[in-house]
């Protein structure tokens, strides 16, 4: 893993110049706009990522504050008005990459303007759209779209897993899209004139407010930390280790189906903190559960947050790290080296209605090249995680994140073309 | 359900609000100079035009502080001119439509920014196929304000006769002609709460009209000391017959009374909150949109030669609504609201949205027709 020192972190806000550019090849357009205007790279939090490249945004480039996450059911069995719409969500999701409000018709008083304009002062705020299919559109019944031959293996639908709570109405969907921006109104903006766009095509079927991104993919962001206190993203995938992410994150130019090339499998699930028991329980617990201390974020035994995890550690015979801390049985070490991308956010949705406790928690995203060898076998490890006895998984998702677009494509083209 | 707030539906002139209809034709209309001085100030504060071709003739009064002189749609510059230096004068021409725009004079100590209101001017000239429009639904009005009055006495003699089953019968079908045209009634001032307020929408006192009787009906089951409530509620509806001959319809707004319908249907229907005693509101909600659906018959001919595809698009979604209702049935009225479950009324809220997104675009299409 990447080595850091603690002085990187004044460098928060200042985004990976160099290495995002080395993965976005094909990002011109989205910058031919102020205020990023003859930069190649995003400058400050409030800058334009671009939209076009080999790979979607939104998945490497650098993790930004603020989630709105929306599944959506297709409600129409026509195929054509399907890949209609994923052209004027590829064109309106642009615009908005880029800052600029959407359609052509804002000033008319005679109709409604094309763009609700709540975000049109604000800039493009680091906006990042990224799309993916559920397992259900190529399940469909009669495959209306005739993409039922294309599904990826990899998309399986997701086991169930110990002490799962899962709702059913808040888990998958047949399309989803992860909106992030520095500005919650700008997240907020994109996945509200996207469903607009695609009434009568779509329809919202969940979606998922985030703050607080708990996990970095670029050496230059600071590891945050949880609700639960902890930094529990300090191992993840960055964006400048381009092995890893051809490995563990980007579908590969050999593997099926074709058209997933360049993509990768997102899996989302709406994990609940039980805060007030955690609140309750002792420092030295809480470290043991997680198996790194509170205030540095160092692995038990070690000194600082990025020595390396020493799984073997004992004192006093036992180990430092327990067999059932949630460091130990995450660790690509105990899961066969495997490696997924987290993009996880910290949510609250208010208070529970039945015990008038928090509703909070964590909303964990991950991108992996397969989920069957990434989050499926690391999930099924987890099941003696200590950490279970105060969370709850409550939603799932799976959804297949096809390639990046160029200038003139749309996304999903390599699926529907 | 009656609304407070009035904006201008169909008949923009009675309301007195603003629907802008007809807007100039930029190849014939003359261009209009519009004088423009910035100085070290910035922009003037405020600047108000008439819509169609404007020339701004610039000039600075300024020390040179301030050069620029822009106008924005919302953050869009749309025409600028630079380096407008003291005691030069330059000039842009631009093709406005009524709406706020933002200037911008870049350095300006007091006003860097300024407002642009272009006004629209009205004109009531028709087309043919306007007047055609207009024509078809002010019939339609007309048939069924007299269907309103007819089923509205109905009701009223079953209540006044001491009837209570006859009376819980008629009140919802009574109520379709009424629910059909709302946006209409809507223009009225206080037509349409005399007629429609439920309980709370007006002060206690003032509460009368068909969910006043809805209330007594089936809340106290009883039709006693209604007599001078019925007799409100029919000379109400007589006044809104005889209103509705001369309003000013325009393609546009007929338009727009047909989103209304819908709005009318996700606000209060799909709730449940329009017949909170009797809970009639699926018949309500068949009703709005046969209103909908009246209103977009009566635009669409122009709308057919502007666009062919939206109106193909509208005739399934109006199809699709109508599906969707079936299952709820029964002979010629509906379930009641409580039959239903939290996913029938979500199925029933997405084919609404899917018919009014785009029926909202209609108005643009046949505006000025």
């Amino acid at each position: 893993m990447n080595a850091r020192s603690v002085s990187r972190r004044a460098f928060l806000g200042t985004a990976g110049a160099g290495a995002l550019a080395a993965t976005v090849a094909l990002g011109t357009d989205a910058l031919a706009h102020p205020p990023g205007a003859g930069a190649a790279v995003p400058k400050g939090l409030d800058a334009a990522v671009p939209f076009e490249g080999a790979h979607q945004a939104g998945i490497v480039t650098p993790v930004q504050d603020r989630l709105l996450f929306a599944s959506f059911d297709v409600v129409s069995d026509d195929r054509t008005a399907l890949v209609q719409m994923l052209k004027d969500w590829t064109s309106a999701a642009r615009r908005m990459a880029a800052g600029e409000m959407i359609g052509t018709d804002n000033d008319d008083l005679v109709a409604p303007p094309d763009d609700t304009g709540e975000a049109q002062d604000l800039g493009p705020q680091s906006l990042t759209l990224t799309f993916g299919f559920g397992t259900s559109l190529f399940d469909r019944a009669d495959d209306p779209f005739g993409i039922a031959a294309r599904k990826p293996d990899a998309l399986a639908p997701m086991p169930a897993f110990a002490r799962d709570e899962i709702r059913p109405e808040m888990s998958e969907g047949d399309l989803a899209i992860q909106s992030c921006a520095n500005d919650p109104t700008v997240a907020f903006h994109a996945i509200r004139d996207l469903a607009r766009i695609g009434r009568g095509v779509v329809a919202l079927r969940w979606s998922q407010q985030g703050f607080g991104r708990t996990s970095v993919t670029d050496t230059n962001q600071v590891t945050p930390r949880n609700l639960m206190g902890f930094k529990d993203g300090t191992n993840n995938i960055v964006v400048e280790d381009t092995g890893a992410l051809d490995d563990h994150v980007w579908v590969g130019p050999k593997d099926d189906p074709d058209w997933m090339r360049g993509g990768s499998y997102l899996v989302t699930r709406r994990i609940r903190m039980m805060l007030e028991i955690w609140d309750r329980s002792t420092l030295s617990d809480q470290e043991l559960t997680f198996g790194r201390n509170k205030g540095e974020g160092a692995p038990l035994g070690a000194h600082e947050e990025h020595d390396a995890v020493n799984l073997k550690a004992t004192k006093d015979g036992a180990l430092l790290i327990p067999e059932n801390a949630h460091i130990r049985l995450a660790a690509p070490a105990a899961n066969d080296g495997v490696r997924i991308l987290r993009r996880g956010f910290s949510f609250t949705d208010g208070i529970d209605p039945v015990t008038n406790q928090l509703d909070a928690g964590l909303f964990f995203i991950a991108y992996q090249r397969d989920p069957r060898t990434g989050f499926i076998p690391v999930q099924r490890h987890l099941a003696t995680d200590a950490l279970n006895e105060y969370i709850r998984h409550e939603s799932t998702g799976t959804f297949a994140c096809p390639p990046g677009v160029g200038a003139k494509g749309f996304v999903g083209e390599t699926l529907f073309d | 359900m009656f609304r407070t707030t009035g904006r201008a539906l169909l008949g923009a002139a009675l309301s007195g609000a603003v629907v802008v209809v007809g807007l100039a034709d930029p190849a014939t209309a003359k261009s209009k100079d519009v004088k423009v001085e910035i100085s070290d100030d910035g922009c003037p504060a405020k600047l108000t035009i008439k819509a169609g071709p404007n020339t701004f003739k610039v000039t600075n009064s300024g020390s040179g502080d301030v050069s620029e002189f822009e106008i924005l749609s919302g953050n869009r510059i749309i025409g600028e001119v630079e380096n407008v230096a003291p005691g030069l004068n330059k000039a842009f021409s631009l093709t406005l439509k009524p709406g706020n725009y933002t200037t911008k004079c870049p350095g300006g100590s007091e006003h860097s920014t300024g407002k642009l209101v272009v006004r629209g001017s009205t004109d009531t000239k028709l087309s043919a196929d306007g007047k055609a429009a207009v024509d078809q639904y002010r019939q339609y009005l007309e048939a069924q304000t007299a269907e309103l009055v007819t089923t509205t006495k109905g009701f009223t003699d079953a209540v006044d006769a001491g009837n209570l089953d006859q009376a819980k019968a008629l009140y919802a079908p009574s109520r379709v002609a009424y629910e059909r045209i709302e946006p209409v009634a809507e223009t009225f001032g206080d037509l349409d709460p005399k007629i429609d307020a439920r309980e709370g929408d007006v002060p206690k006192n003032a509460w009368g009209g068909y969910h006043y009787i809805e209330q007594k009906l089936w809340v106290d089951g009883t039709t006693n000391g209604l007599s001078s409530y019925t007799k409100d509620l029919n000379d109400n509806v007589a006044t809104l017959q005889n209103l509705v001959k001369d309003v000013d319809l325009q393609p546009a707004g007929i338009a727009n009374g047909a989103v209304e319908l819908l709005n009318e249907v996700s606000r209060s229907k799909i709730t449940g909150e329009e017949e909170r005693y009797s809970r009639t509101d699926l018949v309500d909600f068949e009703a709005n949109v046969q209103g909908a659906e009246a209103a977009y018959d009566a635009v669409k001919p122009i709308l057919q030669k502007k666009n062919p595809q939206l109106v193909a698009d509208l005739d399934a979604n109006f199809a699709a609504v109508y599906a969707a209702l079936q299952p709820y049935k029964t002979g010629d009225t509906y379930v009641a609201y409580t039959a239903l479950t939290d996913d029938d009324t979500k199925a029933l809220s997405q084919v609404i949205d899917a018919l009014a997104e785009p029926l909202s675009k209609v108005s643009k299409q046949v505006v000025g027709s």
